[in-house]
């Protein structure tokens, strides 16, 4: 009986041990594999910022967006990473999807129709989403 | 007389106009670096925000909290969850003064040695900060701007819980990488 209790608590100590490590070298997914909370148009999302950005903090800051648009320009590649921005008709702020630059689609190019994952971080002078992956 | 009028605040908004040197940037770099025997922790940011008025040398910055991106996920959950609390305080802000440069200094390649001084505000706690770094224009015609500081956790009313404040440096280094177009 003490043999069992003995290795029942050991059992849960490698388990504990294992979890932990595991929890704690865990690395950001895919957005491609995350469910996205919303569908939103560009030009909404940005409106959405706009008219009330304390409300849009809540509404979507760190969550997975899928955003569709226009795209209104593919930017040259900047520390492996390569911003896309939608087109919001506002032409001094947009939608900025910042993707890994291995991730961009040679076929996205200005004014192509776009669908767009990526979590939302916020308004500055544009809406800026990280971590983007395109969906087909 | 009101065309006169008009004719001279035309005159001197453009005049205006043609002495503002003015910089600014959508894609600045901005990490934070902390080291202890026990972890190394660093994170970055891609998108903040500057614009420099090279005629005053004014600058103003601007970083979405939630846009630090660490190596290890759980390190970032926390870092926005329980340190600097993004859902609270999403962005952090910076607006000073660069000294040690001219409008002329940035209209030919070369890098200056500058200060900057101003107040940094996060976690809705404003404090007053000074660094040296370094300005110029490169080869390329970006004005770039570079500085390296520290500040404290507990300046900003962050709290450090017991059972990490061992793995956490107790000053952390910011290091800012600017690159700047003319607007």
């Amino acid at each position: 009986m003490k043999r069992i209790v003995i290795l029942i608590a050991l059992l849960a100590v490698i388990g504990g041990g294992w979890y932990a490590w595991r929890e704690y070298n865990r690395t950001a997914g895919p957005t491609s594999e995350l469910e996205a909370a919303e569908a939103i148009e560009a030009a909404a999302l940005l409106q959405a910022y706009t008219a009330d950005e304390n409300a849009a903090n809540a509404r979507f800051n760190g969550k997975v967006l899928l955003v569709s648009g226009t795209v209104r320009e593919v930017k040259a590649p900047e520390n492996g990473l390569v911003d896309v921005v939608l087109e919001t008709g506002d032409p001094l702020a947009g939608v900025v999807c910042q993707f890994a630059q291995a991730d961009v689609p040679s076929a996205l190019t200005a004014g192509a129709p776009a669908r767009i994952k990526g979590i939302s971080t916020g308004l500055l002078m544009d809406v800026v989403l990280q971590r983007c992956a395109i969906v087909e | 007389m009101t065309r006169n009028l008009l004719i001279t605040a035309a005159l001197l908004a453009s005049l205006t106009a043609s002495a503002q040197e003015r910089y600014a940037t959508r894609t600045g770099h901005i990490s934070f670096h902390s080291d202890t025997p026990m972890e190394k922790i660093e994170a970055h940011n891609h998108k903040a925000t500057s614009v420099f008025d090279a005629t005053t040398g004014a600058i103003e910055m601007a970083v979405l909290m939630k846009g630090f991106e660490f190596e290890k996920a759980l390190m970032q959950e926390h870092f926005n969850e329980n340190y600097v609390e993004s859902d609270k305080f999403p962005k952090a802000t910076f607006k000073g003064k660069i000294t040690g440069i001219t409008a002329e200094d940035l209209k030919k390649p070369g890098s200056h040695a500058v200060t900057v001084e101003g107040d940094l505000t996060m976690h809705g706690v404003t404090k007053p900060v000074k660094a040296t770094g370094t300005m110029g224009m490169e080869p390329t015609g970006a004005i770039r701007a570079t500085s390296t500081f520290s500040i404290k956790p507990e300046d900003y009313n962050i709290a450090i819980p017991g059972m990490v404040r061992d793995n956490i440096a107790k000053e952390i280094a910011i290091k800012v990488e600017v690159d700047h177009t003319k607007m």
